[in-house]
């Protein structure tokens, strides 16, 4: 459990604005949205790691950068030990055989025109994972494994619900047999009455296999349910990593306490005024200075102008970048 | 268990290849399909429909009107109009396929490949493009083949050099969308190879709108092949071919509207067959999500 499988170390990732060709005549320098300033963290292996933060936060461009779907801006990540920022080609192929990806939009995931069979087989066969003659039957095992019914196999994806397709993209991500699954909004396009069918699913399937999940979501109750870690996301930066019930019952960033205040509850006692982030979302592309949520913050005072934190331990496996470290706020 | 293996195979086998049965194909697609059938064959097979040989002279029957013995009348040679229009499905079917099937595959090939790539190459590649574009169509093609020299060897040419741009560019814009899907990048994080993730991925959901166009264009093709003929730049007289049977008759159009028309007529069935051919394979074609 304690074993890193994947570090990610001050990894930066920048999204460039396209200049017109007067903007680049008058000289405008090139602005970028900063969708990642340095990113740090762990993923241990065996677990379930989850990355929480609001829209824009960044989170998808860290789940795409985990697999290499993107290249770095910066920093580097490391797959047990080898630095696999820069892997091209049989290279990039081979890590990608350990680390799959499951995305967020079953509609477009999805090759319309290739059955379930063909999208299979070609993954396998690319990867070479099991002589031609044994496919077929592998794929009636890794069906079964997802709960497809039986005869999925030769049907194209538009025959399939979306927790049915959902389950094909599970499913095509484990015929490589990886290490670690990185889900990105898993469940977010999906019915709420299914949400659940998948997750579980994807629970079961990671204590079968021994899988590392990196679980990536909006959905903070989903996030505490399913995940050992949680590591809170704002503005391109990692602000707070706990443990999942020491995040939810003893939060210690600002920006943690106001997303969990933001979170509506159906117990009366548990609800109070949200005391929360005040304003917008700073603009990705001009930052703050200093503390990234500093102007966003109730509890922001000189310091947090002038001088960013660094994640600091705040007890054991928790770590949170603020200047403040107290037990507990006041709400005021 | 052995019983029912077999239906179930053929079963699996029907639903792999996913042909929709002869009752559920969209109309035109039916139309297009008999018309350009039946076409096919005539090209191939053209003495076994002409009743007389298409270049033999007969002065004693010259500009004659349809009749039983000559149903399309006869030219100012005594040449019979419907042979002749017969022997022409042979020279244009032709024109159709070779003058588009190039283009075709070469521009949906560029296509592909700069809508993927983008930036600076799709930058660059939008500007030849635009440059080929400026001049309008026939002129150009009538410049390219005045050089080579006519013939329909060198009409290919021409065609080629200029049709692709067309394929092309359809073919970019729709890759560029597919690309950005979420099935592109699920190739991508398996690690596939850029050829197989355009050709194998992008290409057949992308592909559609240019098959499209080809069957236009190969009305198109027609058309333009018909003009060159009757500019004397395609095929030469005393082929028979339906540009260079009406540029014919273009002196006796008052006299003898028979020699005209129906080379004309020939023309617009085979061109609806093409348009109903390419509308039925756009319904069928469709992508489901």
């Amino acid at each position: 459990m304690s074993e890193t499988v994947l570090s990610v170390e001050d990894v930066r990732k920048d999204f460039p604005i396209t200049r017109g060709v007067l903007e680049r005549l008058r000289g405008r320098p090139q602005r970028a949205v900063h969708a990642l300033n340095g990113v740090s963290l762990e993923v241990k292996r065996g677990e379930t790691l989850g990355i929480v933060g609001e829209s824009g936060c960044g989170k998808s461009t860290l789940a795409r950068c985990l697999v290499r779907l993107l290249d770095l801006d910066g920093g580097r990540i490391v797959h047990e030990g080898t630095d696999v920022s820069g892997l091209t080609g049989p290279d990039r192929r081979a890590f990608n055989r350990r680390v799959q990806m499951i995305f967020q939009d079953p509609y477009s995931s999805l090759n319309p025109r290739m059955s379930v069979r063909q999208i299979l087989t070609e993954a396998m066969r690319v990867h070479d994972m099991r002589p031609a003659a044994e496919i077929p039957a592998r794929i009636e095992e890794l069906l079964d494994l997802v709960r497809l019914p039986a005869g999925s196999a030769d049907k194209r994806p538009h025959e399939f619900s979306g927790g049915q397709r959902q389950r094909i993209g599970i499913a095509r991500a484990l015929c490589v047999e990886p290490e670690v699954l990185v889900a990105d909004e898993l469940v977010s396009a999906l019915d709420v009455s299914v949400q659940a069918q998948v997750v579980n699913l994807l629970l079961e399937l990671q204590e079968r296999l021994h899988l590392t999940v990196v679980f990536v979501a909006h959905d903070l109750r989903l996030v505490r349910h399913i995940s050992h870690r949680v590591a809170v996301m704002y503005l391109g930066k990692v602000v707070e990593v706990a443990e999942a019930e020491e995040l939810f019952e003893r939060p210690r960033h600002p920006y943690t306490q106001a997303l969990l205040h933001a979170a509506p509850s159906l117990d009366p006692a548990q609800r109070t005024r949200a005391v929360a982030a005040r304003g917008e979302l700073p603009s990705p592309i001009d930052l703050p200075s200093g503390c990234l949520f500093r102007t966003r913050c109730p509890h922001a005072f000189d310091r947090c102008v002038v001088e960013e934190p660094a994640l600091t331990p705040r007890g054991t496996g928790h770590v949170a970048a603020c200047h403040i470290d107290a037990p507990v706020f006041e709400a005021s | 268990m052995s019983e029912s293996a077999q239906p179930e195979a053929a079963d699996a086998a029907r639903r792999s290849v996913r042909l929709p049965r002869p009752g559920h194909l969209p109309l035109p697609f039916i139309g297009g399909a008999l018309i350009l059938g039946l076409s096919v064959f005539v090209a191939a097979f053209p003495g076994l429909f002409a009743p007389y040989d298409p270049l033999a002279f007969d002065y004693n029957a010259v500009l004659q009107g349809p009749s039983a013995a000559h149903p399309f009348g006869t030219d100012n040679f005594g040449r019979d109009v419907l042979s002749r229009v017969i022997h022409a499905y042979t020279i244009d079917m032709q024109i159709a396929i070779f003058a588009t099937i190039f283009p075709f595959v070469f521009g949906t090939a560029v296509g592909a490949l700069v809508g993927y790539a983008g930036g600076i190459a799709e930058t660059i590649f939008g500007r030849v493009v635009d440059a080929v574009i400026t001049f309008p169509f026939l002129v150009l093609v009538i410049a390219i083949v005045s050089v080579l020299g006519p013939g329909l060897g060198n009409m290919y040419i021409a065609v080629g050099l200029v049709g692709w741009v067309f394929y092309a560019r359809i073919t970019a814009a729709e890759v560029r969308v597919q690309k950005r899907l979420d099935y592109a990048d699920a190739g991508r994080a398996m690690g596939y190879t850029h050829a197989r993730i355009i050709f194998r991925h992008l290409l057949p959901n992308a592909i559609t709108p240019a098959i499209v166009y080809w069957m236009t264009d190969m009305a198109l093709a027609i058309l333009l092949g018909s003009s060159l003929g009757y500019l004397g730049l395609g095929a030469q007289p005393p082929a028979a071919e339906w540009g260079v049977q009406i540029a014919e008759a273009k002196n006796f159009m008052s006299t003898a509207w028979w020699m005209g028309v129906f080379p004309g007529l020939a023309i617009v069935v085979t061109g609806l067959g093409f348009s109903l051919l390419g509308d039925g394979l756009a319904e069928l074609l469709r992508t489901r999500r």
